[in-house]
């Protein structure tokens, strides 16, 4: 036994058993697990000694870092040198969710959470941030032993993902059918569909191959490229410019114009975004966001660069209905334009979304982004399953094909969606598309549907007005719902004046933002609740806003399968912007506040409010089991999202929501 | 029956009785399972860093305290990282002592707090004798040509 030992503890130092640190692909050296790289993060001196000592007796090679800052930057120097993370959730110098985010963007690093707290909220709110794994202290060995599956298996995922991205570029566009399975798969199965998902648009895309295997035969042995927010926000204005479905790599490339960059990087990174939009939206609608997910959003409410290109990359990858883009940036940015903190350009993204028949064109007004907009036309059309365009949502405005189930919340850019939001958001998504996924992908909605979603006003599938009045009386809108399924916005105002989030409880016919969850139905929308509903308050402040995307399950009895898709960020003050299946719900026009979908009243939020939602979730025909992922600040004001319930269930969905 | 086995036997049931009495937990023999050849003192060096660490949080933890208006969050916090490296080396009573004090915090509750602040004290004083005693005993054995038996 001691000979093993000295053996081992030999091996485990070695760094020389685990490869280089160029790191690229999947690197299994003989003797894996051991010498797998670990990078441990803990300001508790104790527990950082007693780590080291069992990953060393697992025989990892182990770092040990009790600053989080320290840990990134080592990180970013030696990028590659490093096969997994495990950090402590709560760090003095950074919030480990923050870590976590980070590495998860810029390098794409498995990244497993420690902590005393084993709440389960806690753990969700890990989970929903990115984490590969939640580990409760104690830690024993054991538990140590298998973090090397984490690594496997997400660079598995991610060497799929690239062998796979150059045949995706060019054809994205066009072989809708395919993406749409593939995205409804992918949402559907998260992470781990996404390999089958891959396969499948391997073969779709069968003819791209060859032309991309003279540009890299490997792709999965390329160095890979670390995407930094900056560059990641370059990446997102290019798609923007383009427009989601025109977003080729080879055109986003040039428009970088970022030397060193090939276009398969541009291409995997195009082909992650556009799951990653699909997984908010899949996320959403399975309203599986727990109030962690809103986290805690460090930054304030300003855009962050992540957020939009969320929306935007959930515009382009989802099929987020014109509407639904134009929705959610009228929601999310419906507040006027000052209100709204998010550096959202005009709203491509509503634009796009218009482009299909039953799109609502956007107004420019919507900060958030044209990045959306574009998506919707080809979504719409391969939207089959809800899926994803509520992944992309987080961060930024999620348009929902018409089709699409999931409702895309520009919220997140409100609330300046940060690195951290995105990745929750992300993982959220993943998870309730999974959900969602089962749900929704029953019916496709009718592209005709169309609803506008004025701001500040309930979304009323039958108006359809470009613009957003952000005078509108919130209560208005719900009245009509003519088809409008519920509408599940989620706000969250974090804005001190009140801006409101839209939070109503919508009584039969009325919307009412409440947590969005999935409030699926027959072309449930959920309105982008972020924007405040009152009049008074059209311009949505978005201080830290926390979006809440739900991708709304349908219920089976609302019309078109129309998934909302909330995906909350934490945020200091985050709102929630809840969009539901835009499809009917059309969002357009600027807005200022958030559409009239959602129902105008505004409450503060308390916890309470967010169990509506889980009530909400779950009393939907579809049971949806969304748990309120908004995450409210002290001084948020949390809206609830609007539940638009569709009459025929709108007393079970009221009955959920009496408080 | 020699010095050695004596020792030995001393040694088992000063164990044993830490465990009894709760002083320590499981995760206290997992770390015990770490000492090896290639860190013979291991278990020493963890507890020393703990006691160490637990001095500081419970200075600073004193000092928020003490304050005109108390920063519960920040005292949450101290109590929260105290949790987890006391749970980590199998300080059992100290880590219960912090459940309560967690409590107390959430509910701001400042008397509350300060008596559970004077029990980790308590506890941590008792502790770091017992541990001290156990590693004299170690010694001891280690000093008459034994090696220290591993708990379970």
């Amino acid at each position: 036994m001691a000979a093993m030992q000295r053996v081992a503890s030999s091996l485990g130092t070695s760094a020389s058993t685990y490869g280089s640190c160029k790191g690229t692909g999947v690197k299994v050296s003989d003797q894996f697990p051991a010498g797998l790289r670990v990078l441990v993060v803990d300001d508790d001196i104790t527990c950082l000694r007693l780590l080291e000592k069992m990953l060393r007796r697992c025989l990892y090679h182990v770092t040990t870092c009790s600053q989080a800052t320290a840990a990134l930057k080592l990180l970013r120097e030696r990028k590659g040198c490093f096969d997994v993370v495990l950090s402590d959730v709560h760090m003095p110098d950074m919030d480990g969710f923050k870590l976590l985010e980070l590495l998860g963007l810029e390098m794409d690093l498995p990244v497993i959470m420690m902590s005393a707290d084993g709440r389960t909220s806690a753990v969700m709110r890990g989970i929903i941030h990115g984490a590969c794994d939640y580990l409760i202290k104690p830690i024993r060995e054991e538990e140590l032993k298998n973090i090397w599956q984490h690594v496997i298996r997400k660079k598995w995922h991610d060497s799929k993902e690239q062998e796979h991205s150059g045949s995706f570029e060019d054809n994205d566009w066009h072989k809708q059918g395919n993406d749409d399975a593939e995205i409804a798969s992918s949402v559907h199965e998260g992470a781990e569909g996404v390999l089958k998902d891959q396969k499948k648009r391997s073969i779709a895309k069968e003819e791209d191959d060859a032309e991309l295997e003279n540009d890299d035969p490997s792709a999965s042995k390329k160095p890979r490229v670390v995407w930094s927010v900056e560059l990641h926000q370059q990446f997102v204005s290019a798609v923007n410019h383009l427009g989601i479905d025109k977003a080729v790599p080879k055109r986003i490339l040039e428009l970088m114009n970022v030397p060193g960059l090939t276009r398969e990087n541009v291409a995997s990174h195009l082909q992650k975004f556009r799951l990653y939009l699909k997984r908010l939206s899949g996320v959403a609608q399975q309203g599986g966001i727990s109030n962690t997910f809103c986290g805690p959003l460090d930054s304030n409410v300003k855009l962050n660069p992540l957020g939009r290109y969320d929306i935007q990359v959930l515009a382009a990858s989802s099929q987020i209905p014109p509407q639904t883009l134009a929705a959610l940036h009228a929601e999310l940015f419906g507040h006027p334009a000052g209100s709204m903190v998010t550096t959202v350009d005009q709203p491509a993204l509503l634009q796009a979304s218009m482009q299909g028949p039953k799109c609502i064109p956007v107004e420019p007004g919507m900060a958030f982004g044209q990045r959306l907009v574009k998506c919707q036309t080809n979504m719409s059309k391969r939207f089959p399953q809800n899926v994803v365009s509520a992944e992309e949502v987080a961060p930024g405005f999620v348009a929902w094909p018409s089709n699409s189930v999931g409702t895309v919340g520009p919220g997140s850019n409100l609330g300046g969606m940060s690195s951290q939001n995105s990745n929750m958001l992300m993982d959220l998504l993943q998870q309730q598309s999974q959900q969602q996924q089962s749900q929704q992908l029953s019916s496709l909605p009718e592209p005709s549907r169309v609803i506008n979603v004025q701001p500040s006003c309930l979304v009323v599938p039958s108006q359809t007005s470009a613009t957003f009045q952000a005078g509108n009386s919130p209560a208005s809108v719900n009245q009509n719902y003519s088809r409008s399924p519920m509408i599940d916005y989620s706000l969250l105002s974090p804005q001190s004046n009140n801006s409101s989030l839209n939070i109503g409880q919508v009584s039969n016919g009325d919307l009412k933002t409440t947590g969005v969850s999935g409030y699926s139905g027959l072309g449930s929308i959920s309105p982008l609740s972020s924007c405040s509903v009152n009049p008074d308050n059209s311009s949505q402040q978005v201080q830290s806003s926390t979006m809440t995307i739900r991708a709304a399950r349908q219920l089976p009895g609302l019309g078109p399968d129309i998934s909302n898709f909330q995906v909350s960020y934490g945020a200091k003050s985050s709102e929630v912007l809840d969009q539901g299946p835009l499809r009917n719900l059309g969002f357009v026009g600027k807005c200022t506040s958030i559409p009239g979908r959602l129902a105008v009243d505004e409450f503060e939020s308390t916890m309470s409010n967010l169990e509506h939602e889980k009530f909400y979730m779950e009393m939907n025909g579809n049971k949806v089991k969304q748990e309120p992922y908004v995450e409210f600040t002290d001084n948020t004001r949390v809206g609830i999202p609007i539940l638009s319930q569709l009459p025929p269930t709108s007393s079970d969905l009221m009955s959920v929501f009496t408080e | 029956m020699d010095v050695l086995s004596q020792l030995q036997r001393q040694l088992a049931d000063f164990l044993a009785s830490l465990y009894r009495e709760g002083f320590v937990d499981d995760q206290f023999t997992q770390l015990q399972k770490l000492q090896d050849e290639s860190s013979p003192d291991f278990v020493m060096e963890v507890v020393s860093l703990f006691f160490e660490d637990c001095e500081k949080l419970v200075n600073n933890m004193a000092k928020v305290l003490e304050q005109q208006v108390v920063d519960f969050k920040q005292v949450d916090s101290h109590v929260h990282q105290l949790k987890g490296s006391s749970s980590s080396i199998g300080a059992a009573r100290i880590r219960n002592v912090c459940i309560a004090f967690k409590t107390f915090c959430e509910a701001q509750n400042r008397e509350g707090c300060l008596r559970c602040l004077q029990q980790v004290n308590h506890e941590h004083a008792q502790l770091k004798a017992n541990l001290q005693s156990l590693f004299t005993l170690e010694r001891q054995i280690v000093a008459a040509g034994g090696s220290v038996p591993a708990m379970q």
